[in-house]
Order: structure tokens, then C-alpha cells, then sequence
């Protein structure tokens, strides 16, 4: 057994560039398919709530604001959202997307909320919406 | 004269926050207490008012470091409830994301070991590595610590060529680390005689008190559900079950270190055996009343999830057994007859991670009631005192 088997190691490390990077000067680049916050494209959705029943949070809340124009609104509480993508999963249209985004803290949550006002699509759901 | 020592019970990097009641004499403890329940989180209740595709996402939830352990657990109850087949895809992916998870586990508590032990630069270089495998859990799933990759019926993501060749490049970056922190091992005498002889637990007592994973391995049980009860794709994986037989905390530090490589083997052979097709078959949502126990082995021990349902799409009951509860019976047993100074190097040894975060610990003296608070990082201080002032074990061997 030999003392201080650890020394050489050391001694490299200190002409090696440092394992962090300068954040926030400097930003890691997310992979392509990190699972940032969720949203809506609302040309695509035809209201079929399979995301609003399948969100583990319930963070979708879906509301019809005029039955007769068939006008609905989706607000997503990105405060309660947990990045799961379920919803991306859970949707028949491709409606419900996720972006990359990372850097979504506020100082109030009510800054988190999205909101989106639009008139039910009537496209055909690629498949049946997958969890029903 | 006696005293008890009480450590806890809020610590909140613990996933299961304790109250540990011990009798000292001098710096001997002869006796231990355990007092659970302090961090109730009622999430098993709350299981029941959730669906089944929810219900996924609250059981990863349990645990920070083996979550993908917890859904797979609870994912495989369902699927035997619904009577759903995956695909062998979807199930080779599954295998591949728990053994990376073992990894990174793995990697962690030699960090934390050596973090105890007073070996801080080993514990920064340990998790600057860690990274490795927790970029690599990011590029399959999209998300570091919670990968939410299960889905009943499977996964819910592919892998690609691209991210094959990443995964087996960082493989051998990995491989080479892990290597070079065996041979420290044997080679750094101070780190070796740390731990020799720490938290002793013999064999039959591992038996006796239910012991799991890595603690009831080192102990010289060659027990591992990953053999005993082949679920995914185990049985057609070849790997070893890891033991070793010197019953203390250096004994778990060998179990992790050849389970690492275990690990980078089972990663390659599920890599280089990825069978094609679909990753995933679609799930009813509901799940005819049937009840099921579903056996897994974490990075710590065996987790067992027992699940029933009654016909709507959502269960009737979910109970978690967690590993760190199988190990608590036997912490005891290692803490008595041992000195203060090791009670944070025993109890990160079964690897719940207790020391991690700064805590008070009140000595009462037992017949004046009288009371002194120390911080933990007095008691780390105290704890490297001893480890100092012994007469080093010269004589401890790396057992590799
Ligand atoms: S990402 Fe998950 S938590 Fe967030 S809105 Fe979608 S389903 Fe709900
Ligand atoms: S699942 Fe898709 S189509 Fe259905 S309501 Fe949600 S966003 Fe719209």
C-alpha cells in the first residue's frame, strides 16, 4: 500500500479546466427532446380533453367560453405543471407540445399561466386519443 | 454512566426522515432506538384517488434517486393486472434506464462514502463523473432525476442510433472511472482503514432481520431479485450477483463498486441486443379487480409495491415497501456496539443519504436530563478525530 495514492490525480486536475460551466454567462445546451413546459398549438385542438384527464397535476383546466361558437379556453398552470409531458403523449392531434425552455422561475406564480382563447379545430386525430 | 442521543427525526434530504434514540456509554452506543412516521406524506391515499397513467407519475415521486425504480415496480403490478404484454423493446429500454439509474446510484453513495469518511475530493470527483450518466438518462428520457419513461405497455421513448453510440462512448469514459476508484480503493490505506470494520453485520443476523440489497450482499447473502425473480428482461441478461463477506461498510463500498461494473456489462449487452419493433402496446384504463405484488431490486435493495383494483381506472390500494425499511432492523444492529463517530458513516452505508445535510443532534444525559445540542458538522468533526487518532488498521486489505 502506498500514502497519498490520490496526489497524482490531484496535481492533473489542477491544470484542467473546471467540470462546471459559468452559468449563467454561459448555458448548457438542453438535448433535443428535453421536456420543458408544455403548449398549445390551438389551430390542432379539437377539444377532446384527453390531456386535461390524463395530467398527473391537474395543471390543464378547460373551459367552453361559447357553447354555440364552440369557443373554448385552456389554461396551463405551469406553478402546478410537473414536466411530465403526459399530455404530449395523451393528445390524438399533436396539439399539445413541449418546448425547451428551463429558466421559467417568476417571482409570482400567476406569471406562470398560459392562456389560449380559440375556436375548436376540426382535424382528424391521427389516432384514437391514446389512453381512452 | 448512560446517556441517549437522539438524532432527527426532520432532516429534509431524507426520504424518510427518522428519529434515532441511541444509549451511550461514553462513546460507545449500546443501545438503539428507531421512531418512524415523521414524514407522512399520505401519498398511498392519494394513489387511490388518481388514475392509472397518473398514478405512474406519483409513484416516481417517492424517491428522488430510484425513481424509475418505483414506476417500474408499479408499472409491472399493472400491467400483470391488466394482462398486458410488452414489447421486448420497450422492455430492453426499461432495463437499460434502471440499470443507468443503478449506476448513478451507485456512483452517489461512494461519493457520499467518502464524504464520510472525510475523503472530500474523492466525493467531488465521484459526482463530477455521476454527470456522465445523468446526461445520458437526459438524452433518452428528456429529464435528469425524473425520467417518467414508463408508461403501462411499456416506454414512451425510443432509442435512436445516435443515442446508442452516445450511450456506449460514455460507457467507456465511465468504465475507465470506475476503474481507476477501485484501484484507489486498495491503494488509499486511510480511506480502507475508514471504513474496515465500521457497522458490523454478520450473516445470520442480516437474515434474521431482513437485510436487503447491497447491505444484505455485503453480508455475504447472494440475494438480488434481479436473480431470484427474473422480471423484464433479466433472465435472458448475463450478469453476476455481487457479494462479499467482511459484514461492514467496506464490504458495501466493494458490493457498489462490483456491482458498477455489472452494470456497464448488462448496459452493453442490452445496447448491443436491442431488439427492433415497437416500444410500447396500448393500456386499457381500466384494470379488472385483481390484486398483484410486483418485486423489484433497486440500487438499494428490494422494493415490493402491492396493488389492487376493483374495475374502475383507478386503484382500490397501493402500498410501498421501500428498501430503506427493510434495512432499518438491521442499522440497529450495526449501530450497537459501535462509537458515535461512525453513526453517520453506518447510516450511509445503507444509503438513505441521513448525513447529507446540516442537523442537531442533542445529547441527554439519561439521569439529569440534562441536554447539549451538537451540530452535525461537530459530530463529522469528531468523527474524523477518531478516524485520525487511531492507530491506522494497517493491516485492513482492499478485499477486490
Ligand atoms: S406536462 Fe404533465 S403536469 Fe404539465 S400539463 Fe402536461 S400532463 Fe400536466
Ligand atoms: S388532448 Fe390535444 S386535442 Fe385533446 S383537448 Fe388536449 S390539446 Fe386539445
Amino acid at each position: 500500500m502506498k500514502i497519498g495514492a490520490f496526489i497524482p490525480e490531484l496535481l492533473r486536475h489542477l491544470f484542467k479546466k473546471p467540470a462546471t460551466v459559468d452559468y449563467p454567462f454561459q448555458k448548457l445546451e438542453v438535448p433535443r427532446d428535453f421536456r420543458g413546459s408544455p403548449f398549445l398549438r390551438p389551430e390542432l385542438c379539437i377539444v377532446c380533453r384527453a390531456c386535461e384527464r390524463d395530467c398527473p397535476a391537474e395543471a390543464i383546466e378547460i373551459t367552453a367560453t361559447n357553447e354555440a361558437e364552440k369557443r373554448f379556453r385552456m389554461v396551463i398552470h405551469n406553478d402546478r405543471c410537473i414536466h411530465c409531458a403526459q399530455c404530449v403523449d395523451s393528445c390524438p392531434t399533436d396539439a399539445m407540445q413541449m418546448d425547451t425552455r428551463f429558466e421559467i422561475s417568476d417571482y409570482d406564480r400567476h406569471n406562470l399561466k398560459m392562456e389560449w382563447e380559440y375556436i375548436r379545430a376540426v382535424v382528424k386525430p391521427k389516432s384514437e386519443p391514446k389512453t381512452s | 454512566m448512560k446517556f441517549q442521543i437522539p438524532i432527527g427525526p426532520q432532516h429534509p434530504a431524507l426520504k424518510e426522515p427518522i428519529s434515532l434514540r441511541m444509549t451511550v456509554e461514553g462513546e460507545i452506543i449500546r443501545d438503539a432506538d428507531l421512531r418512524l412516521g415523521y414524514n407522512h406524506r399520505g401519498l398511498e391515499k392519494l394513489a387511490e384517488q388518481k388514475t392509472w397513467i397518473q398514478n405512474i407519475y406519483l409513484t416516481e415521486r417517492i424517491c428522488g434517486i430510484c425513481s424509475h425504480s418505483h414506476t417500474t415496480c408499479y408499472v409491472q403490478g399493472v400491467e400483470k393486472l391488466m394482462e398486458l404484454e410488452p414489447p421486448r423493446r420497450g422492455l430492453y429500454i426499461r432495463t437499460l434506464v434502471a440499470e443507468l439509474e443503478r449506476v448513478h446510484s451507485h456512483l452517489l453513495w461512494l461519493g457520499v462514502a467518502g464524504h464520510e469518511a472525510g475523503f472530500d475530493s474523492f466525493f467531488m470527483y465521484t459526482w463530477r463523473d455521476r454527470e456522465i450518466v445523468m446526461d445520458i438518462l437526459e438524452t433518452i428520457s428528456g429529464n435528469r432525476v425524473h425520467y417518467g419513461i414508463n408508461t403501462i405497455g411499456g416506454v414512451r421513448r425510443d432509442l435512436d442510433e445516435q443515442q446508442v453510440k452516445h450511450i456506449l462512448d460514455s460507457l467507456a469514459i465511465l468504465r475507465q472511472r470506475s476503474e481507476y476508484y477501485q484501484h484507489l480503493g486498495t491503494n488509499e490505506p486511510s480511506f480502507v482503514a475508514r471504513l474496515a470494520g465500521v457497522g458490523y453485520l454478520s450473516r445470520e443476523d442480516a437474515i434474521a432481520l431482513c437485510a436487503v440489497g447491497p447491505t444484505l450482499r455485503a453480508s455475504g447473502v447472494p440475494m438480488d431479485v434481479r436473480k431470484d425473480d427474473p422480471y423484464a428482461v433479466y433472465a435472458e441478461v448475463p450478469f453476476e450477483v455481487c457479494t462479499a463477506d467482511t459484514c461492514d461498510v467496506l464490504g458495501r463500498t466493494v458490493v457498489r463498486i462490483k456491482e458498477l461494473f455489472q452494470c456497464y456489462n448488462i448496459i452493453e449487452y442490452l445496447l448491443k441486443n436491442l431488439p427492433s419493433g415497437p416500444v410500447a402496446v396500448r393500456a386499457p384504463r381500466r384494470a379488472k379487480p385483481n390484486e398483484v405484488v410486483s418485486r423489484y431490486e433497486a440500487p438499494r435493495g428490494e422494493n415490493i409495491h402491492y396493488i389492487k383494483s376493483n374495475g374502475t381506472d383507478k386503484p382500490e390500494r397501493l402500498k410501498v415497501r421501500a428498501p430503506t425499511l427493510g434495512n432499518y432492523a438491521a442499522t440497529l444492529k450495526m449501530l450497537k456496539n459501535g462509537f458515535i463517530a461512525d453513526v453517520p458513516l453506518i447510516f450511509a452505508a445503507i444509503d438513505p443519504c441521513i448525513c447529507c445535510a446540516e442537523r442537531a443532534v442533542s445529547l441527554v444525559d439519561a439521569r439529569s436530563g440534562q441536554e447539549k445540542i451538537i451540530s452535525m458538522n461537530a459530530l463529522k468533526q469528531l468523527s474524523r478525530q477518531v478516524a485520525a487518532g487511531n492507530a491506522r488498521k494497517r493491516e485492513a486489505e482492499w478485499p477486490l
